[in-house]
């Protein structure tokens, strides 16, 4: 497991993986030195990974649902009490946003009240803006895609578009690019600080603590939090 | 969400209940013909046809190779093996198993599932064989004198080899059973004859058998030893890139020496008898070469490959180079099945695993592809060939696991369900543990029933678990998955989530093949591994789960299981209807998806119902039933369609539109219902729904469903689903209705809704609307309103006729009128008045006789304006170029009432008007074009209030989605409804008989196909008015205010419907009633009067009828409909 350091309090937080590309996006947040299932998916591969914050341990759970299609009908087995949920799409392929918009509106119907959602959009390799513009300056990570100019942008989804829908939604939002590792620590981070601390007590707990976060999390989930030195910080990998 | 219950008690309410035993949902028990199947594994062809109680002696081989020559086989051979049991015929098998069951029809069920024998009705149990006929050679009768009938049967056991041993002198090994058969000597008569038939029909096929033989190993197994000839068949990818697993570990060589010697005594694939040994030597393991052949055979699935030999090389010759979503899907995954094993990483692997997959998925396209099935199938093609590999696939899914992979894969979530339950009942503490800790089992356990444990545990294991699983049928997983929690019971109650959980098992598959009880003394216990210990806890701890406790559970799940994945589906497709759907409310999305799904479900239900039906009329003794084990196979056979389990239909057809839009809109029943059929058994093939197959039924099942109004079908229907129809395939998606809906009625903006309307009968799109669209578009205008206007017209929208009534009174503006809906009337005909007033003619030539074509107009409308009164008159004088701006008053006449009809100059009008429609139907030249454009259009709408009001308001909220539309009470439906077909509607051509339902139900008799709205009023003019005539007469009398208002008439138009307005306001329907009853009474005077209505003909016909047609309006009033339907019944009479 990660190098586990300071005594911090540690808890665990399960998080759920739904739509495009998802498998890639985890694969490199897990991938160092850290335990992979090899098997192929059925159903849903299971994943763990530390995040280290300044003032805790998050140990993430990570559900990493089957891509095919019909296994959609058992994502409500593995969303359940999930506390937060990476919803991708690719932001080559339009369809796999209006995909990601179902699941966001399945996760806030369905899954529990406090549940932390980010929306990613991958692929941001494809695209040829990687080195000029981050769009997510805010997160102060715009160095971190080292960019190829490709001659050809793929991109079909605008930063505007998806970003001002995440917005609407009160969802996180990043643009990564699983192959080159931009932005994939940042979304664990941002997550990981999303996260309410009054559903981390110990091993997750339905009901109480949950009930709790749901109310907290309205002012947490938001992209302009205070949350930049957090996000520096990082995970352990 | 469609009430499944109550569905499927009117099902089994529509058939006799005496026969219904097959698909009725309330016996939990499966179609014998079902069970027969599953207990002998044959394919679904064979039906259980003769039974009887025989016993089985076995006879020691008369030649065998020398090598088995020890004692005990000598002694065998004296004495041979007894079995006693049953002997069952089908088509073409004969099998026999000493677990007593029986299966015929006449058996109770409980017989027939009441055998609890190693596989509990859920594999070839028991000891016995599965015998296709046409491996047998010869059967004799033996003189016996114990019993009756005893019958030697030999076998073609070794039929590939027989030349070869032939030419090399090697005794050919003959095998030779015994069956004496107990029964009377009647019964025993019966079976062979049975046989008899049976045999000789098998004899075609002993080419198929050679030839599906030749690839079973066993053939090239027992070739004599040291003299083997030509290849090995294949036995999977493990010949090329070995088997897994240590073979020396696996001590496979001493297996295969027993199975060697086993096939040899007892016959191979075809010929194979079970004995008891049998079940034992698969219970150790299946040797390499021969575990494919052993799967196959204990399948089942090598009778299906002996159905059809060549279907697998067929279906990829049929299907090369198409492409298909399911392949796409193949192709990702071809490189993640067991790339651990050798022969995956090669192309000749990949190849193989490709064409399985894609095989199948042309096969059964339903099912396609589903992630799992690669790792299956991967693991199958290590032990056996393709063709092989194809046909178990087959049977996997359709018979194994049903359901699981599904689109829905209800079948998964089904079993993780009963695997739940099941847990729960057997390992309480454990089940409190999970739920305590917030672990859900079914993440765990999804993946060993999905993908049958063979990416769980180490593959030589799984393929242990695998070979029991063939024989013994899906408890087997079930049965394991317990062992492995009873197991590992203690660790996991220290496990506290997910990871915890699933980490313990993980360590306890990589430790299968370590010593359970490594620290044990004894040795014999220290040799026993953990798989040999959850092998013997999973079958003899839980022996108790049995495929009957399975099929409980499902039964019991089933319906939870299914409902969440629906509303599961239900709120994804709603999220996924497109922009459009943005314009209905959450609500009205949430009840069209139920109502279109519903729909579907029904017809399909439905048409199943009435295809068993008819089937079972057919040929009672072999209904059909579904082919899932025990709990899903009743089950299904009725609920096929239903959105969770599967595939079901997204498409909607135009019938099924209809309905569809009968369930939401009030126009779009029918006024005209099918004829009872004892009424009317000769009109039964008019109904092109049914086609032939109902016509033999002496029960009337209506292709609607009972209770269900009949949907109308109106040409306006048709454009509608036309227009609906964006992807020009002739039916609709959930999508398409939605869209269309939206388009309708989420505007909400009157030019959006008139121009929709225009470009409905816009059939080229290139903005003109001709002459025929114009007439057709009024026909739509009626037919939409004839039962009244909804939206702002009628705001208390009440249901009753009454108070629809008096709010459509109520709600006048301009003055008191007729109801709203004679104004509508009026203002229809005034629409098509101004339609042809200000119509451009097509062709620059006839500009210049715009008179002309304008008469041509006036004439037309004349038709319409039959009963007009005495004001017109003048204008049909001076009729000519410059009439036309009087046209208006005169069709405005068309609404004048009954009392209007009594003018004495109306004869000379009439002659007139006579002579006007003649020259209307020569003007309808189509030589004359002349259309109307869309700014035309909407200027002739927005002249008129009634129509503004109609476009702007009625029509959109004329589809009622979520609020409940309440069909018209079973009375008035009933009485008003009959009333109207007994007509004879149905022989009208569908636009002319809806036509002729809004203008005239007692002309419509006589309205011959195809004329529409005008052939309806010539038909008024020629035939209806002699009737009316005689109801003028009456009318003097019996409703003396309405002839004082006629009185009134001539002077004012408006007057005159202010007056008449009067009485019927302040008397009601009362009034109203008495009015038409009077109508009823005049049947025996008609005829008498015939000559006089000649006289005076036309006048009162169009009042009559246009009563008529309104009176639809109010079909929840039924003192009201009822005597409507009383007089134009007897009107009726009086016509025929």
């Amino acid at each position: 497991m990660a190098d586990s350091t300071a005594p911090k309090p540690s808890s665990s937080v399960k998080l759920v993986l739904l739509g495009e590309a998802a498998s890639s996006l985890v694969l490199r947040f897990v991938n160092n030195d850290f335990q992979e299932n090899k098997e192929p998916t059925i159903g849903a591969a299971f994943l763990t990974q530390k995040c280290n914050l300044p003032t805790r341990t998050i140990k993430f759970e990570i559900w990493d649902t089957a891509g095919q299609e019909r296994f959609a009908s058992l994502a409500p087995m593995y969303y359940r009490n999930a506390q937060s949920a990476l919803v991708v799409y690719d932001l080559t392929k339009p369809t796999s946003l209006i995909k990601a918009k179902h699941w966001v509106a399945e996760l806030q119907r369905q899954a529990s009240p406090g549940i932390v959602i980010a929306l990613v959009g991958n692929k941001l390799d494809l695209t040829n803006e990687t080195s000029s513009s981050n769009p997510l300056g805010e997160d102060g990570d715009g160095e971190a895609a080292e960019g190829e100019d490709a001659d050809g942008d793929a991109r079909k989804i605008s930063t505007a578009e998806a970003k001002s829908y995440a917005e609407e939604e009160g969802l996180l939002f990043f643009e990564t690019s699983a192959k080159l590792g931009t932005n994939v620590t940042e979304v664990f981070t941002a997550i990981a600080n999303a996260i309410p601390e009054t559903s981390l007590k110990g091993a997750r707990g339905p009901g109480a603590s949950q009930a709790a976060a749901r109310t907290e999390d309205q002012s947490r989930v938001n992209l302009t939090g205070p949350r930049d030195a957090a996000s520096k910080e990082g995970c352990a990998c | 969400m469609f009430n499944l219950s109550s569905l499927v008690q009117k099902a089994q309410s529509l058939i006799d209940p005496t026969q219904a035993l097959n698909i009725s949902a309330s016996d939990r028990n499966p179609a014998k013909s079902t069970l027969f199947r599953h207990q002998f594994r044959l394919p679904d062809s064979q039906t259980p046809l003769q039974e009887i109680t025989a016993e089985l002696t076995i006879s020691p081989p008369i030649a065998y190779s020398p090598n088995a020559t020890q004692g005990e086989k000598d002694r065998d051979r004296d004495r041979g093996y007894h079995y006693a049991g049953k002997l069952h015929l089908s088509e073409s098998y004969l099998c026999f198993s000493t677990q007593p069951t029986s299966f015929l029809q006449t058996a109770s069920t409980s017989t027939s599932s009441g055998f609890t024998g190693q596989t509990h009705g859920a594999g070839p149990g028991g000891n016995g064989f599965t015998l296709p006929l046409c491996a047998i050679r010869r059967v004799e009768r033996l003189h016996s004198q114990s019993y009756q009938f005893a019958l030697a049967i030999t076998t073609w056991n070794g039929i590939s080899n027989t030349s070869t041993n032939e030419t090399s002198k090697t005794p050919a090994y003959q095998q030779k059973i015994t069956i004496q058969l107990a029964g009377s000597r009647q019964a025993c008569e019966r079976f062979c004859d049975g046989l008899k038939k049976g045999l000789k029909s098998g004899v075609g096929e002993v080419g198929k058998l050679k030839r599906v033989v030749a690839e079973c190993y066993s053939e090239y197994l027992l070739q004599g030893d040291g003299k083997k000839t030509g290849e090995p068949p294949d036995a999977g990818l493990g010949m090329l890139f070995r088997y897994p697993g240590d073979a020396r570990k696996l001590r496979d060589r001493s297996k295969m020496r027993l199975w060697g010697e086993y096939l040899r005594e007892n016959g191979r694939n075809v010929t194979l008898i079970r004995q008891p040994t049998f079940h034992k030597l698969i219970r150790v393991g299946l040797p390499n070469r021969l575990r494919g052949e052993i799967w196959e055979q204990t399948s089942g699935s090598l009778f299906l490959r002996l159905e059809h030999p060549t279907l697998f090389a067929e279906t990829l010759a049929k299907y090369e180079g198409r492409d298909s979503l399911a392949i796409d899907e193949i192709e990702k995954d071809l490189n993640r099945s067991l790339p651990e094993y050798p022969g995956f990483q090669s192309e000749e692997g990949i190849g193989r695993l490709r064409r399985v997959l894609t095989a199948y998925s042309w096969t059964n396209e339903e099912v396609g592809y589903c992630q799992a099935m690669n790792i299956v199938v991967a693991a199958l093609l290590i032990y056996m060939s393709e063709s092989q590999a194809f046909f178990l696939l087959s049977t996997l899914c359709d018979r194994l696991l049903p359901g699981y992979y599904s689109t829905t894969m209800y079948g998964t979530l089904l079993d993780q369900r009963v695997f739940e339950s099941l847990v729960e009942k057997t390992m309480p503490i454990l089940w409190d543990h999970l739920v305590k800790s917030d672990v859900q089992l079914s993440v765990v356990s999804l993946p060993w029933f999905l993908s049958l444990y063979i990416n769980s545990m180490p593959l030589v294991f799984a393929f242990r678990v695998l070979d029991v699983f063939f024989l013994e049928g899906p408890k087997v997983l079930f049965q394991v998955g317990l062992a492995i929690l009873r197991i590992n019971g203690e660790e996991l109650l220290d496990a506290a989530d997910d990871g915890a959980f699933i980490s313990v098992l993980k360590g306890y598959f990589s430790k299968l093949d370590e010593s359970a009880h490594p620290t044990s003394t004894n040795q014999k216990l220290r040799a026993v591994t953990r798989f040999q210990e959850l092998m013997v806890v999973a079958f003899k701890e839980f022996s108790g789960i049995t495929q009957s406790s399975i099929s409980e559970q499902r039964m019991k799940h089933k319906d939870a299981v299914l409902n969440s994945i629906e509303s599961f589906a239900k709120r994804t497709s709603i999220r996924n209807l497109g922009p459009d759907s943005k314009r209905l409310s959450t609500d009205d999305l949430g009840a069209l998806y139920d109502r279109f799904y519903g729909i579907l479900y029904e017809r399909q239900m439905r048409s199943q119902m009435i295809q068993e039906e008819t089937d079972r009329r057919l040929k009672a003794s072999k209904a059909r039933a579904a082919e899932v084990v025990n709990g899903l196979a009743e089950t299904q056979s009725v609920e096929k369609g239903r959105v969770g389990l599967g595939p079901s239909p997204t498409l909607m057809d135009y019938d099924g539109f209809r309905e569809f839009l009968a369930g939401i809109a009030r126009w779009a029943i029918t006024d005209s219902p099918s004829p009872p059929e004892k009424d009317y058994p000769s009109e039964r093939d008019k109904h092109s729904y049914f086609g032939n197959s109902v016509r033999r039924r002496e029960v009337s099942m209506s292709p609607w469903g009972a209770g269900n109004p009949e949907p109308a079908d109106h040409e306006f229907m048709q454009r509608l689903f036309r227009r609906w129809d964006v992807d020009m395939q002739n039916a609709l998606t959930l999508q398409n209705v939605v869209t269309g809906i939206a388009h309708i009625k989420g505007k909400g903006d009157i030019m959006g809704s008139i121009t929709y309307f225009f470009e409905l009968y816009d059939d080229d799109g290139d903005g003109k609307v001709d002459r025929e669209g114009i007439l057709r578009i009024s026909e739509a205008l009626l037919f939409l309103s004839r039962r009244g206007l909804e939206g702002s017209l009628t705001p208390s929208s009440s249901m009753t006729g009454l108070s629809e009534f008096e709010a459509g009174n109520g709600a006048q503006i301009d003055g008191p009128q007729g109801t709203t809906n004679e104004r509508f009337l009026s203002s229809v005909s005034a629409f098509i008045r101004r339609c042809f007033e200000y119509a451009d003619p097509d062709h620059p030539q006839n500009q210049e006789t715009p008179g002309e074509s304008t008469t041509n107009g006036t004439a037309d409308n004349n038709a319409f304006g039959i009963g007009e009164d005495s004001d017109e008159e003048e204008d049909l004088l001076d009729l000519g170029p410059d009439a036309t701006p009087k046209r208006g008053k005169k069709l405005t006449g068309l609404s004048s009432n009954p009392p209007a009809s009594g003018k004495p100059d109306n004869d000379n009008q009439r002659s007139v008007s006579k002579a006007q429609a003649e020259a209307a139907n020569a003007a309808l030249d189509p030589s004359k074009p002349l259309h109307i454009t869309l700014p035309t259009f909407r200027m002739v709408v927005l002249a008129d209030e009634l129509l503004e009001q109609f476009f702007e308001s009625s029509f959109p909220a004329s589809f009622r989605i979520s609020d409940k539309l309440t069909p018209p009470g079973p009375a008035s439906s009933s009485s008003s409804l009959t009333t109207f077909s007994n007509i004879g509607f149905n022989r009208a051509s569908n636009a002319a008989s809806q036509t002729a339902a809004i203008v005239g139900s007692s002309a419509a008799g006589v309205v011959p196909p195809g004329k529409g709205l005008r052939g309806v009023l010539d038909n008024i003019v020629t035939d209806g008015m002699r009737v009316a005539a005689e109801v003028r007469r009456r009318m003097d009398e019996a409703q003396k205010e309405l002839e004082k208002n006629a009185v009134h008439r001539p002077e004012d138009d408006e007057d005159e419907e202010e007056g008449y307005d009067g009485p019927r306001t302040s008397g009601t329907y009362g009034g109203d009633a008495e009015r038409r009853s009077v109508r009823s009474e005049d049947r025996d005077l008609l005829e008498g009067v015939d000559a006089e209505a000649m006289s005076i003909r036309g006048q009162e016909g169009v009042t009559e009828v246009k009563q008529n047609a309104l009176s639809p309006t109010s079909p929840a009033d039924p003192g009201r409909a009822r005597s409507i339907s009383t007089a134009t019944q007897k009107v009726v009479e009086f016509e025929q």
